[in-house]
């Protein structure tokens, strides 16, 4: 894994920087506000990473992944409330089912590529927001969606701890793994597959595992974050704006390197937030769309590569 | 079945008009081209501006719509898809993104709710226990004019074949003469134009909303790609069967039609990629 | 180390074109064998069939005593049987190095992510296919054709092979590339590999070879010592009318 020094260091810090910001609050440096916002870019984060490790190296682009998210936190929300299952229950449970989701986008992938593959993980997103809209209403809630769902934390302090604590898990998880000699498989799959069989690896099973780790994450992510909110809205979750957040987190950060998307779905919850006060309505969006357009034609590598390449620099120099 | 029948025409036209701007800038530009759906969208609202709140003539209304999407075809050509050519992956993401943009400027505008969009041509014609409104009628027909002239143009004109040369193999075509960049430039002009009258037509046929392109889109896509990417006759057989199999599908469960559209798309694409007229896979 | 290859009534179409017509052959443990003939006689075809990358109309494969037809192409590479392909194909974005490690990589998933890289052997498999210490870093974007060749030869070395199917390795490589690979060849004949060597570079194959195999349009024409099937009728005729490509 070749794990150096300043690999531990980043990481101490960035854990350590993180679980303290609460404390700003107590300080009177960071209002209530601003922790919320955090835990909707931590939950974001561990979209993005899900997205990234199923994606960002593979070259098999999800246009779906609200699919995935969406079985996680369906999976969850019915459980819990229509049959009373535990929370401590529903969710390993939901986790599960995500990952049978996982396989069912696996199917596509091991006939077909690109342009196709990417079609038809949109076309599973709108067959699921379909049919949670027709098959049994009475579980789905139809339409409408659900609520009244069990939350887990109370306060905003709370919410955020529980959701950075996920967050950082998974992202150092996902990071150590990529590290490993599966990562580098995974960014051969993605550059030339048949030299990988011929290099004599199993393509199915890389993608199988790449998908799975990729659903447990969406499903993980899905499921808490339902248990944040406390509800569930179809529309809000199978739309194409949620598919482009993710995706656009995850470029704009730095496709395959899992903590771009961290500093990606950072980024873009917090410009959403800091254009508030100038643009209080829907041209926030716009404006949004339109940087995330730009930041990708101007360096398709994203935040992290623009990052590092600074780092090098100032490395060199010193 | 009469009923069927006729309902299935009107809506196989329809899909069939939005899949063949599709497949033009696929067999030409072989660009996935995602934004292709934002055409749909500034069709429909440019036409519910013009016509409804501005009271121009619902022709003229029409004609502006399909001005629009011409233009906004070209300057996506230009400014974008000509950068990141080459990367499919990027172009992919890069028109995702600028459907976003675009979506989101509508929501800005109009704002996020329905828009009722007045019949082109009011008036209802009941045959059989059907009802036809007018106004589908114009379009299924307005739609096979379009298709008709379409194949024609490039079969027989000098442009229309240049187009067919590039799209088969583009650096024969170089070589031989052809200016690619201007027949790029004209194929995304028609698209362009194609896919805001489509969106007209699919607006006042279904609703008018910030989302209404996503939908339409897959399906647009599917059909060229199982009918043949470049494939004029291919894709208006396959709008056909998937326009017919949603109707019957809808006579007997309306709320399982969404459904079905989108398992055939993913059962056809997943068993048969290389559709069902199709030349060559793409990537 | 070593185990024999061997061919029986292949046949490969291609809808109407035979491009492998009812070839045989065998090549045993530790012997090297040359496998000549104007282009498209159906060469890259055969090896492609070996490896299951293209299925054969009929005929069977023998690694051993095994029939290896029904597996893939990471099951045959288990079973100890590797190639290199014509036109390289390294990864472009990562480094040497790290092409290395996926030929160096076992067939599991768990095994990947449990025990790290072995740098010792990427490092030493660099060397012996003529790597500077310093390309271990370089992307293959920065290599020459003869350094494409050479990753070849390593991330083919790198899966173990018994028996080593080598297409066209000494294509576009400089004099002295030609001398590195040749003598990397002599050395693993003398540890025992088996290899079946496709060349259009007839004065660099013949010292790495026991014998040669020549084909012409996807048929076997002749057999034997190599300067008997070189001066065979038939090959030269094919040669002069594949258009001399040699
Ligand atoms: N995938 C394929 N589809 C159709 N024809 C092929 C394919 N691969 C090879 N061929 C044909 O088979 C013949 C043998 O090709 P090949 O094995 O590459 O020849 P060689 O390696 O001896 O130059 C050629 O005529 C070639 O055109
Ligand atoms: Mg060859």
């Amino acid at each position: 894994m070749n794990l150096r020094w300043y690999h531990f260091a980043a990481w101490g810090a960035l854990i350590a920087a993180m679980l303290l910001m609460p404390r700003l609050v107590d300080l009177g440096l960071m209002g209530r506000g601003t922790l919320r916002t955090m835990i909707q870019a931590c939950y974001l984060a561990m979209f993005a990473i899900s997205w990234d490790v199923l994606s960002g190296r593979t070259g098999y682009i999800s246009f779906g992944h609200p699919f995935l998210i969406g079985i996680g936190a369906y999976g969850t929300a019915i459980l819990s409330k229509k049959f009373g299952v535990p929370v401590e229950l529903s969710i390993p449970l939901a986790v599960l089912i995500t990952m049978i989701g996982g396989l069912v986008v696996l199917l596509p992938a091991l006939r077909i590529k690109g342009s196709y593959f990417a079609l038809v993980t949109l076309a599973f997103m709108e067959l699921m927001y379909q049919l949670v809209q027709v098959i049994r209403p009475d579980l789905t809630g139809g339409t409408r969606g659900l609520s009244g769902i069990k939350t887990l934390t109370r306060g905003a302090e709370n919410g955020y701890m529980l959701a950075v604590s996920l967050m950082l898990a998974v992202a150092l998880g996902c990071w150590l793994l990529m590290r490993t000699r599966f990562g580098t498989a995974l960014w051969a799959l993605g550059q030339n597959e048949e030299a990988v069989s011929g290099s004599g690896l199993s393509t199915i099973r890389l993608k199988a595992m790449a998908f799975l780790v990729s659903a447990f994450v969406a499903g993980l992510a899905g499921a808490f974050l339902v248990h944040y909110n406390g509800s569930l809205a179809p529309r809000a979750m199978f739309d194409i704006n949620s598919v482009f957040t993710i995706i656009v987190a995850a470029l704009i950060g730095g496709a395959g390197t899992i903590l771009g998307p961290v500093l990606g779905a950072f980024f873009l919850t917090f410009l959403l937030e800091w254009l508030r006060p100038f643009l209080p309505g829907a041209e926030r969006f716009l404006v949004y769309g339109a940087v995330a357009l730009v930041l990708y034609m101007y360096q398709p590598k994203g935040i992290y590569a623009i990052i590092e390449g600074g780092l090098k620099r100032l490395w060199g120099r010193a | 079945m009469l009923q069927i029948l006729i309902q299935g025409l009107l809506l196989s036209g329809l899909y069939a008009l939005i899949a063949m701007g599709f497949t033009l800038i696929f067999s030409v530009g072989r660009v996935l081209n995602l934004a292709y759906g934002a055409y749909l969208l500034i069709g429909g609202y440019a036409y519910f501006y013009f016509s409804q709140q501005l009271g121009l003539p619902k022709i003229a209304g029409v004609m502006l719509a399909g001005v629009l999407g011409c233009v906004l075809g070209l300057l996506k050509y230009q400014l974008l898809v000509k950068r990141v050519q080459g990367v499919h992956s990027a172009v992919e993401i890069a028109t995702l993104i600028l459907a976003v943009v675009l979506q989101s400027a509508v929501v800005l505008i109009f704002g996020d709710s329905s828009k009722i969009l007045l019949p082109i041509v009011p008036g209802v014609e009941r045959v059989a226990s059907a009802a036809i409104p007018y106004s589908n009628l114009v379009a299924t027909i307005i739609s096979w004019a379009i298709l008709i002239g379409l194949y024609f143009f490039v079969r027989l004109t000098h442009t229309g074949r240049a187009m067919q040369a590039v799209s088969m193999d583009a650096k024969g075509a170089a070589i031989s003469g052809i200016d690619a960049n201007r027949i790029n430039m004209i194929t995304w002009g028609i698209s362009g134009t194609l896919g805001a009258i489509g969106g007209v037509f699919f607006a006042s046929y279904t609703q008018l909303y910030p989302g209404m392109w996503v939908a339409p889109l897959i399906i647009a896509v599917a059909v060229v790609i199982v009918g043949g990417i470049g494939s004029i006759i291919g894709t208006l057989v396959v709008a056909h069967i998937v326009g017919f199999m949603e109707i019957i599908v809808s006579s007997w469960n309306p709320e399982l039609r969404g459904v079905f559209t989108m398992l055939l798309i993913i059962l056809v694409l997943v068993l048969r990629p290389r559709g069902l007229f199709g030349r060559e896979e793409i990537h | 180390m070593s185990a024999r290859l061997q061919v029986s009534n292949l046949v490969k179409r291609f809808g109407g074109l035979t491009a492998t017509n009812d070839m045989s052959f065998t090549v045993e443990p530790g012997e090297s064998v040359g496998l000549i003939g104007p282009n498209g006689a159906g060469k890259t075809t055969i090896f492609s069939q070996i490896m299951g990358e293209h299925r054969q109309t009929s005929g069977q494969i023998h690694m051993g005593e095994q029939e290896i037809s029904a597996l893939s192409t990471p099951a045959r590479i288990r079973r100890g049987v590797s190639r290199t392909y014509q036109v390289p194909r390294p990864f472009p974005e990562i480094t040497v190095a790290e092409n290395i490690r996926v030929g160096l990589m076992p067939d599991s998933v768990w095994q990947m992510v449990t025990r790290g890289a072995d740098r010792d052997r990427e490092r030493e498999l660099a060397l012996a296919v003529g790597f500077a210490e310093a390309d271990l870093d370089r992307t293959p974007a920065e290599l020459s054709m003869g350094d494409l060749r050479k990753l070849e030869m390593a991330r083919t070395l790198a899966t173990d092979p018994k028996v080593m199917l080598l297409d066209e390795v000494f294509a576009g490589l400089t004099v002295g590339e030609i001398a590195t690979i040749s003598a990397l060849v002599q050395k693993l004949r003398d540890q025992g590999m088996t290899f079946l060597i496709v060349s259009h570079d007839l004065k660099a194959l013949e010292p790495l070879i026991d014998r040669a195999i020549a084909i012409d349009r996807g048929t076997k024409i002749a057999e034997g010592a190599y300067s008997e099937v070189i001066a065979d009728a038939g090959v030269r005729a094919s040669y002069l009318g594949g258009g001399g490509d040699a």
